[in-house]
């Protein structure tokens, strides 16, 4: 098992890579009790941004705050004027919007930037190696885990330490008494919605080099993120974090180990959570 | 004036005669893609009955589809000899075992949480039809022909499209009709009172998981026998009737459609077909149009087609009521 530590290595990027993709889909569905499906699409929309970006100016950085700041006003315009509207009619309205527009960010994407792969170079800095474990390993790798855990950290303090995250919480328990202490419950959810979408931006603008570019991304990693997100318990943060990381080492090693399985021993660990705990991992029973 | 009760039975005799006379008004082409909306009607009638009359929102509807094909084509390959029937059979008693275990697993959850886990066990039965080459080809998919149809005293020659569509009509058509009947029955009530109030169909006594998952089996033995017919008719079984696009195509058949009425989502399938086939010759957009039609439709006509042709009806006859959308809740009583 000389690959140990490198498959190890892998394992915690890709989990890195899916707890972000994830943590906006959970914070979304756990303030809002909206499950977006137009996510992934977002995240890939992100993606092919950095990619332009990238063409342009060559600024990995740039790209990196550029992305979710785009994504953060879509979102916002979604949640605003789409997502808002159908509110009333109940979850399955909501659900079936966003359906629809990930078929419409799915097909503008292949409109405008082509059915084919892209490739992405970060250059610079993050495209060199670093000695670890005794083995050379790409930095890039290593930076996508430390961004993930910095993001999962930031979303932890706010929401935990600071008065917005009383007023989330609260928003989430009571939105009516919330609303009726003075605060403007539709702005928060719409602030929500929006970083939700700014997170999967900055996962795509973060995925784009690790993965490559292309329009099959999206729904490549939202079956991921959503067996993330009921392994680790609905709307839970901390649940996100640790099912994404068995997740990403369970797909590195799986492929080591059992290669036409790979793919089975994600849905078998879900199967199994589901029989023994159907409310997840960290999942508050409902 | 014709009674109201008699009504339905009317309108199905009107149906079944309408589609008795289609060959002989219509060209090959268009008895093909006739044939195909039978089919897909029936995958969006027994797609509704969880959708708009129990209220469960399933991304997973295209497993049991999907599984009705695969069970059709691998059979006909595997089992030298079998007849027609027994495909057919084969194929619903698959999807009702499929549709009762997994039901017992993911009816654990409501709302949201149902479509995500019934979105993710569609995209793992995807994945094994796609891994697992020796049995389901994988990429190539399967192409088998349609054996002959034996009826006891003669045999009829299934090669021709003429007679395996008049077969669709009479075995579709009586799911479709039997489909029907199971929503007027004591069982397709509770269902229906379930998804209004379920605290008090428990008070009362009901037991409200077994008849979701008796239900949850049925529409899943339904869609399993409209996907037999969907390789019979075509011949061929690939993955994609497993895949996630076939549960949205069933989704958007039965909201454009209108999920209020038990007939709407059949206009649905009529609808999605005809227009795929015209604009995908038109176009190559085909799914952005998809989505814009389904965004569009959430947000303006959420009750579907069904909710137009009510308000024009209501236009003419004068009335101004609008209690006709809830034609489902008014079946009940």
């Amino acid at each position: 098992m000389s690959d140990f530590p490198v498959f190890f290595l892998h394992g915690l990027a890709y989990g890195g890579l899916l707890f972000l993709v994830s943590a906006g889909l959970t914070l979304v569905f756990g303030m809002m009790n909206v499950l977006n499906f137009a996510h992934a699409a977002m995240y890939m929309l992100g993606a092919y941004f950095s990619y332009t970006i990238l063409q342009m100016t060559g600024q990995f950085w740039l790209s990196l705050m550029v992305c979710p700041l785009l994504l953060f006003i879509i979102g916002a315009v979604i949640e605003r004027f789409l997502l808002r509207r159908v509110h009333v009619f109940g979850h399955v309205h909501e659900l079936l919007l966003t359906f629809g527009l990930a078929y419409i960010i799915t097909e503008v994407v292949k409109w405008v930037w082509g059915n084919f792969p892209l490739a992405v170079n970060v250059g610079g800095f993050l495209g060199g190696t670093v000695e670890i474990f005794g083995i050379t390993y790409p930095l890039y790798r290593i930076f996508i885990f430390a961004s993930a855990a910095l993001v999962g950290i930031m979303m932890a303090l706010i929401l935990y330490r600071t008065r917005l995250g009383i007023i989330l919480r609260a928003a989430v328990n009571d939105s009516e008494m919330v609303n009726a202490l003075g605060f403007n419950v539709p702005r928060v959810f719409m602030g929500v919605f929006a970083f939700g979408a700014a997170l999967s931006g900055f996962a795509g603008v973060i995925a784009g080099p690790l993965l490559s570019t292309y329009p099959g991304m999206a729904n490549e990693i939202l079956i991921d993120a959503f067996v993330v997100i009921v392994v680790g318990g609905f709307g839970s943060l901390g649940g996100a974090v640790v099912a994404s990381l068995i997740i990403g080492e369970l797909q590195s090693f799986g492929v080591l180990l059992f290669p036409k399985l790979s793919l089975a021993l994600v849905y078998l660990l879900m199967s199994v959570v589901l029989i023994i705990k159907p409310s997840g991992l960290f999942g508050e029973k409902q | 004036m014709i009674a109201k009760k008699n009504r339905p039975y009317l309108f199905i005799a009107f149906l079944f005669a309408l589609g008795a006379v289609m060959p002989v008004l219509l060209r090959q082409y268009h008895l093909n893609m006739l044939t195909e909306i039978i089919v897909f009607a029936l995958y969006a009638v027994s797609y509704n009955l969880l959708l708009g009359y129990a209220g469960l929102l399933s991304f997973g509807h295209a497993m049991f589809f999907g599984m009705g094909a695969f069970t059709v084509a691998v059979s006909l390959i595997h089992i030298p000899g079998l007849s027609l029937w027994g495909a057919i059979g084969l194929a619903i008693a698959m999807t009702t075992v499929v549709g009762f275990v997994t039901g017992g697993l993911l009816l654990r959850h409501k709302g949201a949480y149902f479509a995500l886990l019934t979105l993710a066990f569609n995209a793992l039965f995807y994945a094994v039809a796609t891994k697992w080459h020796t049995v389901t080809g994988g990429d190539d998919g399967l192409s088998v022909t349609r054996p002959d149809l034996s009826l006891g005293f003669t045999t009829i020659d299934m090669a021709g499209l003429t007679s395996f569509y008049y077969f669709t009509l009479v075995i579709i058509g009586a799911a479709i009709v039997f489909c029907w009947y199971f929503t007027q029955t004591a069982m397709g009530q509770t269902v229906l009172m379930m998804r209004e109030n379920e605290e008090r169909m428990k008070f009362l006594g009901y037991n409200t998981n077994i008849s979701r998952l008796i239900l949850f089996t049925f529409t899943g033995a339904v869609a399993g026998l409209a996907g037999a017919f969907y390789t019979l008719h075509f011949q061929f079984c690939s993955q994609s009737a497993i895949s996630v696009d076939m549960t949205t195509t069933v989704l958007l058949m039965t909201f454009v459609g209108g999920t209020g009425t038990f007939w709407g989502p059949m206009m649905g399938a009529l609808v999605y077909v005809v227009l795929q086939n015209y604009l995908s010759d038109i176009t190559d957009r085909w799914p952005l149009f998809m989505g814009l039609i389904f965004v569009f439709m959430v947000l303006f006509i959420p009750g579907g087609l069904t909710q137009i042709i009510q308000y024009v009806r209501n236009l003419f006859s004068g009335r101004n009521g609008t209690d006709k959308s809830l034609a489902v809740k008014e079946g009940a009583s």
